[in-house]
């Protein structure tokens, strides 16, 4: 009951923050929809006068949009670095606004303080959550544009396989964006700064991504140990490429997909549990 | 006299600086007890233990028989600690609906109630980012009282407000207090404030330096004025225990000896135009408890 307050409170108190909902989770949906369609107006305009000379099989418009099949595609491309990015200010500002505004002693005496940072990770997922749906309509918008600008008709192939596709790559993508965001909540909790809630996680993300591409000079290979325990980022491009399955998920070795989620948990629990335990241990009067 | 909070050696050190110096107070229930002291005396540091917001050095702590920082406890406890701060894009009323839902209220908050309690219905829909100290101050009492605590500690409740403010502030305190039975732990520097809507007071300098009653604690300063002339007579009777203020003498003596005081005064041939007692106030007497130096270091 009391964690359900502490949730309660936190979204409903983001939710009044218009600068931060609007930069988290509604700025990259509607950019990516806007530059997408201007794209296709743009590409339409300049293939226009081409289109007529081509075979009608060449032509743009004579294949069906898959609607079902930009549904899957747009699940696997959530976790998308610039979202994460965006994704982060909402998450900042949550874990490290009661620092920044010294408003932690009106709050930890109405609950305990495990429930607290509960409280605040709850309200991160349920933006997490939010944020990733919102970029999955902007997919679909851009999918359905494109049929409209190129005159193609649509079709919806969404059987079981496509599904349980969907399914699992959404929820993947959702474990890899809170995975990302959580290392959030534990520079907030740290530095009790709203900078560093900002730019910890950032720069910790760009160097796991190029100390990754940087990894077969130490011998490391895609899928053993040290990679996936190491870099969570690559751990979720495994997983990805197992359940689109094809050409490259035969290439992946075997046990690699546990070890990509023992590196994605690992990733996930150990920020949130080590804020907590520090929370638990901070002198909140010197916020 | 059941106690709303008791502590025992409460000891607090910020590295080599002790805050808190073996504390031992009893704070009982119900009424208005205010807790006095100069900078750095202490009073936010044993707020803030109260509230569980640090933890003691050393020594004991409850709060309405349990130990500090447990929900269940500081969920019955409303405060406000120093000038409260809340986040910029809120409303008045945002803020105290945020609140409300932190700790489980709904509707049953009455918030538009506490802001007209509170003076703040005018400005109930204006970002908090704007507002005054004073009014940061009204809207923190506000969020103190909404949650119908039981015990409510307010650190300087007045600072920043008009003297109408303070005045109305001052009868919302008592109004509680006597009204609805809540215990009101009160800090100011305001002596006069604390003298007038104070029960009991405690007077810190990192341990306790006096604690009793408002009237008790005024009574045992209180002297005795004389209009006499010659003046020169009046302190040769008198000696240590005299001192000249405005063409009057106050003399420090116990009643009883009153009677004879007078009579060897006559004797001296001073004529007395008027003795009469006077009480001394909250302010002498704290500056008398608090003059002595308190030794920060541990």
């Amino acid at each position: 009951m009391m964690l359900a307050d502490a949730i309660r409170s936190e979204t409903w108190r983001l939710l009044q923050n218009r600068t931060a909902m609007f930069w988290s989770i509604v700025f990259v949906p509607v950019i990516s929809l806007v530059l997408a369609i201007g794209g296709f107006l743009f590409l339409q305009s300049k293939m226009d006068g081409a289109m007529q000379t081509l075979p009608p099989e060449l032509k743009l418009n004579a294949r069906a949009v898959n609607l079902g099949q930009s549904l899957v595609d747009a699940a696997g491309a959530l976790a998308h670095p610039a979202a994460l990015a965006f994704l982060l200010i909402g998450a900042a500002t949550v874990f490290a606004g009661d620092y920044r505004w010294e408003t932690w002693r009106l709050i930890t005496a109405r609950n305990s303080r495990p429930n607290l940072i509960m409280g605040k990770a709850g309200a991160v997922k349920l933006l997490t959550l939010a944020g990733l749906a919102l970029l999955l309509v902007a997919s679909m918008g851009a999918d359905v544009a494109k049929g409209l600008i190129f005159g193609r008709s649509f079709a919806f192939g969404f059987g079981g396989d496509e599904a349980r596709s969907f399914g699992l790559l959404a929820l993947l993508s959702y474990v890899r964006a809170v995975q990302f965001l959580l290392l959030s909540l534990l520079a907030a909790t740290v530095t009790r700064s709203l900078l560093a809630a900002l730019f910890v996680p950032l720069v910790i993300g760009v160097g796991q991504f190029f100390l990754a591409k940087m990894s077969p000079l130490f011998g490391w290979q895609m899928g053993d140990w040290a990679t996936m325990l190491l870099f969570p980022g690559e751990g979720y491009e495994l997983l990805k490429v197992l359940v689109q399955g094809g050409m490259e998920a035969a290439l992946v070795p075997a046990g690699a997909a546990w070890r990509a989620l023992t590196g994605l948990a690992l990733w996930s629990f150990a920020p949130f549990f080590l804020a907590l335990w520090w929370f638990q241990r901070q002198d909140l009067s010197k916020e | 006299m059941t106690s709303v909070i008791e502590t025992n050696g409460l000891t607090k050190t910020y590295g080599a600086v002790r805050a808190l110096d073996g504390l031992s107070l009893s704070i009982p229930r119900g009424g208005v007890y205010g807790v006095l002291g100069p900078n750095g005396a202490g009073k936010s540091t044993l707020f803030r233990i109260l509230l569980g917001l640090i933890r003691p050095t050393a020594g004991e702590v409850r709060v309405m028989g349990q130990h500090t920082g447990d929900p269940a406890v500081t969920r019955r406890m409303g405060s406000m600690i120093e000038t409260p701060r809340y986040p910029p894009y809120l409303t008045a009323r945002q803020a105290l609906r945020w609140l409300a839902l932190a700790h489980g209220m709904g509707a049953e908050a009455e918030t538009d109630r506490w802001l007209a309690r509170v003076g703040l219905t005018e400005a109930a829909d204006r970002k908090v980012r704007g507002f005054s100290v004073g009014m940061m101050q009204r809207l923190g009492v506000a969020a103190a009282l909404m949650t119908r605590p039981d015990l409510v500690i307010l650190d300087e409740p007045t600072s920043g407000m008009d003297p109408p403010g303070i005045q109305e502030m001052r009868a919302l305190i008592r109004s509680l207090a006597d009204d609805d039975g809540v215990t009101i732990i009160l800090a100011s520097h305001q002596l006069l404030e604390v003298q007038r809507v104070c029960d009991r007071v405690a007077i810190l300098n990192r341990k306790l330096a006096a604690e009793g009653k408002v009237s008790d604690l005024t009574a045992s300063g209180e002297r005795l004025r004389l209009s006499a002339t010659p003046l020169a007579k009046v302190m040769a009777v008198l000696g240590e225990r005299g001192s000249v203020q405005d063409d009057a003498v106050m003399a420090v003596v116990p009643r009883a000896e009153a009677p004879a005081l007078l009579r060897a005064l006559i004797e001296q041939g001073v004529d007395i135009d008027e003795a009469r007692w006077v009480g001394a106030d909250l302010e002498s007497v704290f500056m008398t408890e608090t003059s002595s130096p308190a030794g920060g270091r541990a």
